[in-house]
């Protein structure tokens, strides 16, 4: 009897312990990279296939928090972060096409170090094309120009000949008034 | 020729004009999130001061306001206080802080000394962060009652401005 009321006065003390420990919590979550861009197309990789794709494709990321650097070359610790999951989702066999657009799809072509060729975008790889093909017209136009002789090099239309026989006679007259 | 110089030289002058006045008004740091419109990344994370696992799909049905933040960020120490009262005024409206690039000692610190009304959890890897998109705190989220994101707000929040991003997520 002694026994009994010891084991119930136990429980009742460890009780509140007991639902405490028992109490399920719910487990973490992190957002995943499936629900962006679904399941793995690519193979998983593994040692140094790993480690040189991670610096691959984590050279085409902008590190948001820094000023022109990719998440391959900032130290900071978003890039750190970044770099460490484009690592996983390689693991995971996610490819770079979508491992690139898991984090356009969260910060915007902004986080692509090469921006796209679409929309107004296409100016970005057209101008300058169009500005060295504009300039190499205008060279081309100021070479020709500088190329072909000046008005004080070039002899007048009416000018006269040096062989012209009224300008022999002209001459002949004037030096014959000299010897006189 | 010089004519035809200065015709497009002046086009093209005129143009950079036009283009740099139009973005005088914009913020150069506002990048308009893509995840506008989607449905916001889901997470479960761990609460600072009780441990407990607080899982976003919980508060689904009802607007909820993501703040990132960090102890480190003197725009955040501005803003904690207008969330804080924000909270308690609209109890129908779920607030969430997640911590950004911080520890949970200091997170736990600046919550006792200057308090909080609504759940501070803590990232893992900064995971939720980058799904999120955030380049910088403090960034707020504004989800809808079906966890649509519906805005997104970089800086500081006064109540005016948290107030009228409020009203399109209770819409």
């Amino acid at each position: 009897m002694k026994r009994l009321a010891l084991l119930v006065i136990a429980l009742a003390v460890a009780a509140p312990y007991l639902v405490h420990a028992l109490q399920v919590q719910p487990a973490l979550k992190v957002p995943d990279a499936e629900q962006f861009v679904g399941k793995p197309k690519g193979t998983a990789l593994a040692g140094q296939a790993l480690y040189l794709r991670t610096n691959q494709v984590a050279a085409l990321l902008r590190c948001p928090v820094c000023q022109g650097l990719s998440v391959a070359d900032s130290p900071s610790e978003m890039a750190v972060n970044m770099k460490g999951q484009v690592r996983e989702l390689l693991q995971r066999g996610y490819t770079e096409a979508q491992i690139l657009q898991y984090f356009e799809l969260s910060y915007g072509q902004f986080v692509l170090l090469e921006p796209k060729f679409e929309g107004v975008n296409t100016l970005v790889w057209l101008l300058p094309l169009a500005a060295l093909i504009g300039g190499a017209v205008v060279v081309y136009f100021v070479l020709r120009k500088l190329s072909a002789p000046t008005a004080g090099q070039r002899p007048a239309a009416n000018a006269p000949r040096p062989d012209d026989p009224y300008l022999a006679r002209v001459r002949e007259m004037v030096g014959g008034e000299g010897k006189s | 020729m010089n004519r035809t110089v200065l015709i497009v030289g002046g086009l093209l002058a005129a143009t950079l004009v036009g283009l740099l006045t139009l973005s005088l008004d914009r913020d150069p740091q506002a990048i308009a999130s893509p995840l506008i419109g989607r449905e916001a990344p889901t997470f479960a994370l761990r609460e600072i001061g009780t441990g407990r696992t607080v899982d976003l799909a919980q508060f689904r049905g009802k607007p909820v306001v993501i703040n990132f933040w960090a102890t480190w960020c003197a725009p955040c120490w501005e803003e904690h206080p207008v969330l804080v009262a924000n909270a308690r005024r609209t109890p129908n409206v779920q607030f969430v802080g997640v911590v950004f690039q911080d520890t949970e000692e200091k997170i736990q610190n600046f919550l006792n000394a200057r308090g909080s009304g609504y759940p501070t959890l803590v990232d893992v890897e900064g995971k939720t962060a980058i799904a999120y998109g955030v380049g910088g705190v403090p960034e707020t989220y504004f989800l809808d009652a079906t966890g649509k994101i519906v805005a997104k707000y970089n800086g500081p929040m006064s109540t005016d401005i948290l107030q009228e991003h409020l009203q399109k997520v209770m819409q």
